[in-house]
């Protein structure tokens, strides 16, 4: 082990010495605030786009909408069902909100239906106008229930909670969600960063290879497995601070709230990273070079940070490569993160943690059996 | 005891074989040089003997106990200066000398005081705070030894540690290689040059094709060829010459040609100077010189090896 500390120590070392390094390692990665800042940030409000369709021509549907168009930062657009798929791919609308014919009745009747809402712009954005509005739904239909089919309680008791529900109009709501996309933006880009990193980190075992320093090292009490292992030190140390550094600084400097915990956060990306340092060391296992790894990575990483989500929300890709991206760990990892702004608790994604774990360990797996035969042919000890 | 010992050793790689079934014995104290031509093997038996390159067949020990089985007390033993440079570019001479002397788990100030000895015993103590980049190629290689030699390693192996660099790296090093063993290492060379082998090392490994196909002390060697003699025939040009037509006269045993200079060693029982000479005159090959040498190690290589040391 001592050796081991020894080689990570001197890898660190000589690093850190270079510039550029310390910029790529540990300045890029807080680029993607920036972008989110830019995207997201200034004292604008954030004002989301919900076209909304009205097919069930009722007072309750009426009234549904005119709530919607209450919450402060959302302005509705009526549309007619004809028009929807123009509107979406004009890109000017967020979500699209359809009420059927037979919604206002079947609210009524205490089983709300009929009402389609389809997310454009990722359904982190639009998960609050869902939430407030089913929760809105809800409570009618319970106050439907309660009245038990006396017409005129109902009316009583939903006359009530209109005027109160005018007024408990939600000023947060903008907020999380803003709060929430610069989360999704930043982290995204991280994951892009780490990826990077783990993949530079772990060449550095192709250069000692080109370079012949691997082969001096294997003479002196290393060995080949105590040597990856170094390395896989090395990156995961990195990626460590990577994390860190960002939630930390998005969190006290840019008081960008995470809208989950910081460990909660901070766990699934350490595990993301790593499914970064296994990834890396499967592409380095299948390249000769440096030249040849740089091709590969270059061919893998850019495109599945892209379809995975890590820069724009999944649900603008075509079905197709949406169903692509749930290949992806990083794809994964964005969602495991979602579901934990949601409000789900991290014992209910299990399964989540579990696919995570799995590409973290089927990379390595591959990784090292890919090693062992290279050692065999090569006949390295 | 034997600091090193190889038996029946094979190496090979897919239907090749590098070394074969080599077998030989180095005591402590020892120089022992390999000699051998482009390809004949010694790199490959090297990295066998450092742990780099399993073998097919046979058993290496190093101080008496097997390699394969203790590789970590062979290693700790074991001082490595490999045939291609393999030092870090981005790292200074001293770190890199503290940083492979690191891996034999030495730490703090004896780890300081073993690298700055390391580092004068090469001549780079006024150069320890520079990157290898600014350095010769004698610096290089002086750096690639020191290296291998903080640790203070019982046995070390140089890969022709004196390849392609100037003269006064050169005995810089092979100083220091006399240097080191009087200070009790034992020490494997490899080279390709024969005034070197025959300067420094006790004793003499010739290799070739894998195989050893003479060793002993260079006396032992020269012996072998007693009853041959070295005529250095010198021309004005060796364009016309017919290496094969002169090594069928009879008594001829091996032929090479250096520059102006005709090198035939011949069988000192038969009188065939007439028919050399006649030789070359009727191919209209101007002699301006001719003298007699005894032999040297170069003339035991060629006539053992019909080859020549290096590749013209
Ligand atoms: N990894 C390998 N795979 C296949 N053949 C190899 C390998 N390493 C060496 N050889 C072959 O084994 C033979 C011996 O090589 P080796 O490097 O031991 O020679 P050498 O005596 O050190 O020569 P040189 O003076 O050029 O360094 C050569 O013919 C070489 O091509
Ligand atoms: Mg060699």
């Amino acid at each position: 082990m001592r050796d081991i500390l020894w080689i990570v120590q001197n890898t660190l070392r000589v690093t850190f010495r270079k510039k550029k390094n310390i910029l790529l390692y540990l300045f890029m990665p807080l680029i993607g605030i920036f972008i989110a800042l830019m995207a997201y940030g200034g004292d604008q409000k954030m004002i989301l786009h919900v076209g909304v369709v009205n097919q069930d021509k009722a007072e309750i549907t009426a009234d549904t909408i005119q709530f919607l168009a209450g919450l402060e930062n959302v302005k509705i657009t009526e549309l007619e069902a004809g028009q929807v798929q123009e509107e979406i791919v004009s890109g000017k609308l967020d979500s699209v909100i359809t009420f059927e014919k037979g919604y206002s009745d079947s609210v009524l009747a205490g089983r709300p239906d009929h009402i389609q809402l389809t997310s454009i712009k990722g359904a982190q954005v639009t998960g609050f106008v869902k939430s407030y509005l089913y929760q809105y739904i809800d409570n009618i239909s319970t106050i439907s229930r309660a009245a038990d089919g006396n017409q005129q309680t109902f009316q009583q008791m939903y006359q009530d909670y209109q005027q109160s529900s005018f007024q408990l109009s939600t000023h947060s709501l903008a907020d999380t969600s803003r709060n929430k996309n610069m989360t999704t933006q930043t982290i995204g880009f991280l994951i892009m960063i780490m990826l990077i990193s783990a993949s530079n980190l772990s060449e550095i075992i192709l250069l000692e290879k080109e370079k012949r320093t691997y082969f001096r090292l294997l003479s002196t009490p290393i060995n080949a497995r105590k040597y990856l292992l170094a390395n896989v030190l090395v990156n995961m140390l990195v990626m460590t601070v990577q994390v860190a550094v960002t939630l930390t600084i998005m969190k006290s400097v840019f008081h960008i709230g995470l809208n989950m915990s910081y460990w909660e956060a901070a766990v699934v990306m350490l595990l993301f990273s790593m499914i970064a340092v296994g990834l890396s060391l499967v592409l380095i296992s299948f390249s000769k070079s440096r030249s040849a790894a740089n091709a590969l990575q270059n061919l893998i990483i850019t495109p599945t940070v892209m379809l995975s989500g890590c820069f724009w929300p999944v649900e603008v890709m075509p079905t197709t490569l949406q169903k692509i991206a749930n290949f992806l760990p990083q794809r994964w990892t964005l969602d495991t993160l979602t579901k934990l702004q949601e409000g789900h608790a991290f014992s209910e994604l299990s399964l989540n943690l579990l696919i995570l774990f799995a590409f973290a360990a089927a990379f390595f797996l591959i990784a090292v059996y890919k090693f062992s035969r290279n050692k065999t042919t090569e006949n390295f000890v | 005891m034997n600091v090193l010992e190889i038996k029946n050793v094979t190496k090979k790689f897919a239907d090749f074989i590098a070394v074969d079934n080599m077998s030989l014995a180095v005591a402590e104290g020892e120089i022992f040089g390999f000699l051998g031509a482009n390809g004949a093997g010694k790199s490959t038996t090297i990295n066998m003997i450092a742990g780099l390159l399993r073998c097919n067949d046979g058993i290496i020990s190093i101080l008496g106990k097997n390699s394969a089985k203790h590789s970590r007390f062979a290693k700790m033993n074991l001082g490595m200066v490999p045939q291609d440079l393999a030092i870090y570019e981005d790292m200074t001479a001293y770190e890199n000398v503290k940083f492979f002397a690191g891996l034999y788990g030495l730490r703090g100030a004896e780890l300081h005081d073993l690298v700055v000895e390391a580092l004068e015993f090469v001549g780079l103590q006024d150069k320890h705070k520079s990157y290898p980049n600014s350095f010769s190629g004698g610096m290089k290689r002086r750096l690639n030894i020191a290296c291998a030699i903080a640790h203070r390693p019982k046995l070390i192996i140089m890969d022709e540690p004196t390849v392609g660099i100037d003269p006064q790296s050169r005995n810089y090093i092979l100083n220091s290689v006399k240097k080191l063993n009087e200070m009790g290492c034992t020490i494997i060379y490899t080279s390709h040059y024969m005034e070197e082998v025959e300067e420094i090392c006790s004793r003499i490994a010739i290799i070739d094709h894998g195989k050893i196909i003479a060793e002993g002390t260079k006396e032992q060697l020269k012996s072998l060829i007693t009853n041959t003699k070295d005529l250095w025939i010198e021309v004005k040009s060796s364009e016309n010459l017919n290496i094969q037509a002169i090594k069928e006269i009879p008594g001829v045993e091996a032929v090479s040609i250096e520059e102006y200079f005709i090198k035939i060693n011949s069988d000192t029982g038969v009188n065939n100077l007439n028919k050399i000479i006649e030789h070359l005159i009727n191919n209209g090959i101007e002699i301006r010189g001719l003298q007699e040498k005894a032999p040297n190690l170069e003339t035991v290589f060629l006539t053992l090896t019909g080859r020549n040391l290096r590749d013209q």
